[in-house]
């Protein structure tokens, strides 16, 4: 093997006892001692250590590099921003693969393109032909750059200690960054090549190489070697050049789209313009929408597609085995292997993975585009025809830390509810009804930030007879504006409404609100849909423009769902043209404290997207919005937008003691009424326009997307409650919002004493809200919120701004209003700050001082009472019947 | 690399052990090495016969397959049927995996000794 390519690491791998063998001309290991079930296993419960150095390292600079690489890739580059990187693929003229690569942009103004090492030589001859009608180069750093793949659930922690505890790349998939780990400087990407849904590829100065891997090893991962490379890369259903791109067992070159990855990995932009096999990739993608719509009337230009194989019968496939339906040959294996998992037990969030593992012979196929999922197969395994299917997938990755396997289920049939027994199923229902209130109210302390208790006025005024009524209005040109109701029996209800509106306008401090909407996210939506009709007004002749740019708060970085495109923005957000993605861009963070806004970075996302809406508010919520600084910089920089304020978590703090939104410079407020505000499960828009100011319009918009653009019955029961709620809140506000901050603040000392580590900034009290969260460890919030839950303690786990997701969520999210509610002060909390340490650090069952400390405290506070209110209560709920 | 003396090999890295009228076949040390983890392994049914030379079932590791070639001639009187579950076995302990017993033996291709198949082994690796 003496003219093989030797990798930076060469030396490392033989001197741990690897096999090397030749892969694409470069002395590579294939595995190591443990093997490759081994190396495989580990990767998925731990970290492995995979080097990637043989792939070719290729630098595109100068002044036309995105005019060059919209040329010779499928993907939209122009869709790149610095720190990210996109999958890819390298078409030939007739849409088939020369070969698929990483496109990375760590800097401005370069490219990395990392391509398959075997092909590395191709790729530059290839790319080297186009180049002359470009002013730019290519550079092949494949020497003095190592890669280094890092995957695996414990892939962060391991790094992290290498990074001294900053963060890696924001925590989503293809996110990097240019960090120092131990005065070397690695550039770091969030991508990988086995699916884990925590993985990096690392690349390091070639000096540096042997330095960085031996670091990993010493923290706890293991090499793999290629083998666990391919069975893992199998598992988790990724192509592989020579195998699922290129040419086909038969020798004829296979269709881009025919690889699922291609509808990510392929843009038709109109900013990408004409690029190498266009035009065939055009045919290939009708040919690929009329297949996914079961028209397969047509597969000419996608005759085969790569898909999942699970054999159903004992054996192992291989490439190149021919796939058979009924009698007739459907296509062929093109990589197939026994992998190994471990099983899991239990069901949703409580799955809990053994560390019993089993095998599984899986594969991917090229067949035809008519067979579809879950379609039975069978596969010629040397001479014998095997059973197999087509499943779905073979593993999941969305729920981090680990990647689950999905193992091959037929549908089992579904028994029918029992259709007797009712009359004892509805005296079951009361009981346990009365069993879980009294346990919600009475035994258990509530956490939950969004939640509140209304007090018992305002429950029975909701089960009063409104509850069961009709109310539309509407407002009517013809009569000067005057409410029309189309109902009778109305006069008590429209007469509750008017007074709640100016209940709430007091509270609010503006001009106009809108009642009706029964829920935070119908709130939004009634905004969201007035903001896109009022920016169409004027052009009723055409399909409306949906909204861009929207500034928001990103989820993981604790904005609200019911402001993203996957929530409530979902009907409303215009796709831009360039990026081919939602034209929303995310408020940037400070980098000491990801709760917060970076207001400067935030000017400078202003300028660059002047976006038509910026929505502030978020669910995790430690922090005032910079509302005043930016309303101030956009009428600076004469911005037209609309500035908007999603308080549902803190719209009971409206007021002196958090913030006043319109004194700041929001135009439109939304928020639900029943986390911090005392009223029952609601939504509520408040405008500050005045009638003579052309935005007026827009608020009639938002009335008329209210009704009847949401509700026809707008649940007049809990608006009469609200009624309450909302004298309530005027009358105790300043009493309940000052105790609110007073015991967060307190609460969040108290934990941080007893030894939680709790986030924020310690030096404002580490909240500015009624919300405190706690870290409890990387993906382990939903198991001891489970576990407070068993000792009677309900709190949110919650993913922090640099974790994946809800399943990787190592955080409690906690607020104090419903148990200031009812009475906990500082002396209270402090008590629960103990009896929580004790369960979550010390496992301590304290699910008897839980019950005991909420007993004392069921009386409501900051709402009315005395003997004249009392009795009139009392007889309202004897004469109703409760 | 372990090479029991009490045991004859052939040229395929099968060994074989003679016990009372039967023939113990398995995989040597060199072999489950060459294989790396054995994932499934196919055998014939008691009562099959087989033939020298010819493949008798198959293992499959991680990597490859390999056919399993039959050094004797007769007729299959016992499968190990543990390996079905736990192929692994091979890899862990070549020469307690036995395969197959094969009864009424009636044809046996030249065997190495244990010093001989090792350096057989060595010229091979």
């Amino acid at each position: 093997m003496s003219d093989l390519k030797r990798t930076q690491l060469y030396t490392v791998h033989t001197s741990a006892g690897a096999s090397m063998v030749d892969f694409g001309g470069w002395e590579m290991p294939v595995q190591y001692p443990d093997g490759i079930v081994a190396e495989h296993l580990y990767t998925r419960h731990a970290c492995s250590l995979f080097d990637v150095s043989h792939m070719g390292r290729l630098l595109i600079e100068g002044p036309d590099r995105v005019a060059f690489l919209q040329h010779v890739l499928t993907s939209n580059v122009l869709a790149l921003d610095v720190n990210k990187a996109q999958y890819c693929i390298l078409p030939d003229k007739n849409g088939s693969a020369v070969d698929d690569a990483y496109l990375y942009r760590f800097e401005e103004n370069r490219f990395l393109l990392v391509v398959n090492a075997a092909n590395t030589e191709k790729d530059l001859s290839h790319l080297q032909s186009v180049l002359p009608a470009y002013d730019c180069t290519i550079t092949d750093i494949t020497d003095q750059w190592a890669a280094i793949a890092v995957q695996g659930p414990k892939s962060k922690e391991i790094l992290s200690v290498l990074s001294g505890g900053q963060m890696l790349t924001e925590p989503m998939k293809n996110a990097l960054n240019t960090l120092q780990m131990e005065g070397r400087t690695v550039l770091i990407a969030k991508t990988g090549y086995t699916g884990e849904p925590l993985g990096y590829e690392v690349y390091i100065r070639s000096a540096d190489a042997v330095w960085l891997w031996n670091r990993l090893i010493e923290l706890g991962a293991k090499p793999a070697g290629l083998g666990a490379r391919d069975t893992l890369r199998t598992e988790a259903g990724m192509p592989l050049y020579g195998h699922e791109m290129g040419l086909d067992p038969d020798g004829k070159p296979m269709p881009i789209f025919a690889v699922p990855l291609a509808k990510f990995a392929v843009s038709f932009s109109q900013q990408k313009g004409d690029y190498i096999g266009k035009s065939a990739l055009e045919r290939q993608s009708a040919a690929f929408k009329r297949i996914m719509n079961r028209d397969f009337s047509d597969m000419a230009d996608l005759p085969r597609r790569i898909m999942p194989i699970t054999l159903l019968e004992r054996g192992v496939m291989r490439g190149g085995m021919p796939v058979y339906r009924g009698g007739t040959q459907v296509g062929y294996v093109t990589s197939g292997t026994m992998v190994p998992y471990y099983r899991a037990e239990g069901e949703g969030l409580q799955t809990v993975i053994t560390g019993e593992t089993a095998k599984r012979a899986i594969g991917l196929c090229y067949v035809d585009s008519d067979l579809l999922e879950n379609d039975i197969v069978e596969v010629d395994v040397r001479g014998k025809r095997l059973k197999a299917v087509i499943p779905a997938c073979h593993m999941r990755s969305d729920a981090p830390p680990f990647a689950r396997p999905i193992l091959y289920r037929p549908e089992e049939e579904e028994t029918a509810a029992d259709g007797g027994g009712r009359f004892e199923k509805a005296v079951e229902l009361l009981k346990r009804a009365e069993e879980n209130h009294l346990w919600r109210q009475k035994q258990c302390i509530n956490l939950i930030p969004s939640e509140n208790t209304p007090s018992h006025a305002v429950q029975l005024l909701c089960a009063s007879d409104p509850a069961c009524r009709y109310a539309e209005h509407k407002k009517i040109k013809s009569f000067y504006d005057k409410d029309i109701f189309y109902y009778q029996g109305t006069k008590f209800i429209d007469r509750a409404e008017q007074l709640l509106t100016e209940e709430m306008r007091a509270y609010l401090g503006c001009s106009e609100v809108e009642t009706r909407v029964i829920s935070g996210q119908m709130s939004n939506m009634a905004v969201f849909s007035a903001l896109m009709d009022w920016k169409n007004r004027l052009d009723r002749k055409h399909t409306p423009q949906r909204l861009g740019y929207v500034l928001n708060n990103h989820i993981i970085k604790g904005g609200h769902l019911s402001a993203q495109p996957m929530g409530a923005l979902h009907d409303y957000i215009a796709v831009d043209p360039v990026t081919e993605r939602s034209a929303v861009v995310n408020f940037p963070v400070c980098r000491d404290n990801i709760y917060k806004i970076d207001v400067e970075e935030t000017k400078k996302l202003l300028d660059q997207y002047r976006p038509e809406l910026i929505i502030f508010g978020k669910s995790m919520v430690l922090h005032k919005e910079p509302v005043a600084a930016i309303r101030q910089f956009v009428d600076q920089e004469h911005i037209p937008t609309t500035i908007m304020y999603d308080m549902a978590h803190v719209l009971g703090l409206v007021g002196n003691h958090f913030q006043q939104p319109f004194a700041e410079g929001a135009e439109i407020v939304t928020g639900s009424t029943h986390k911090t505000f005392f009223g029952p499960q609601r939504g509520i828009v408040g405008v500050n326009y005045r009638k003579e100011e052309l935005k007026y319009g827009l608020w009639e918009t938002i009335e008329s997307r209210t009704f009847p653009g949401r509700v026809s019955h707008h649940h007049l029961g809990t608006q009469l409650g609200l009624l309450m709620a909302a004298y309530e809140m005027n009358t105790f506000k300043d009493a309940y919002q000052a105790a609110i901050i007073e015991n967060a603040k307190y609460f969040a000392r108290c934990l941080k004493s007893q030894g939680l580590n709790v986030a924020g900034d310690p030096a404002i009290g580490y909240t500015e809200t009624h919300q405190v969260i706690v870290s409890v460890g990387y993906g382990i919030g939903a198991e001891i919120a489970e576990r407070l839950e068993e000792n009677n303690i309900i709190v949110n786990y919650q993913a922090t701004p640099d974790e994946e997701g809800f399943t990787a969520s190592g955080a409690l999210r906690m607020g104090v209003s419903e148990m200031t509610r009812f009475g906990f002060g500082k002396e209270q909390f402090k008590e629960l700050a103990s009896l929580m340490a004790d369960c979550i650090l010390r496992n301590k069952d304290v699910s008897g001082d839980v019950e005991k400390l909420r007993g004392q405290f069921t009386e409501m506070r900051y709402c009315f009472n005395g003997s004249e209110f009392d009795d009139a209560l009392e007889q309202l709920a004897r004469r109703i019947g409760f | 690399m372990n090479f029991p003396e009490e045991l004859r090999y052939s040229k395929s890295h099968e060994w074989v052990k003679n016990e009372n009228d039967e023939v113990v076949i398995g995989i040597s040390d060199f072999a489950q090495s060459e294989l790396g983890d054995v994932v499934f392994i196919n055998l014939p049914q008691e009562g099959d016969s087989v033939t020298v030379g010819e493949a008798f079932g198959d293992v499959e590791s991680v990597k490859a397959v390999s056919d399993l070639i039959c050094p004797v001639s007769g007729v299959v009187s016992a499968i190990n049927e543990e390996l079905l579950d736990a192929p692994e076995k091979l890899n862990r302990a070549p020469y307690g995996a036995w395969i197959i017993r094969v009864a009424e033996v009636s044809e046996t291709e030249e065997l190495l000794g244990s010093a001989d198949y090792e350096a057989f082994c060595a010229a091979e690796g």
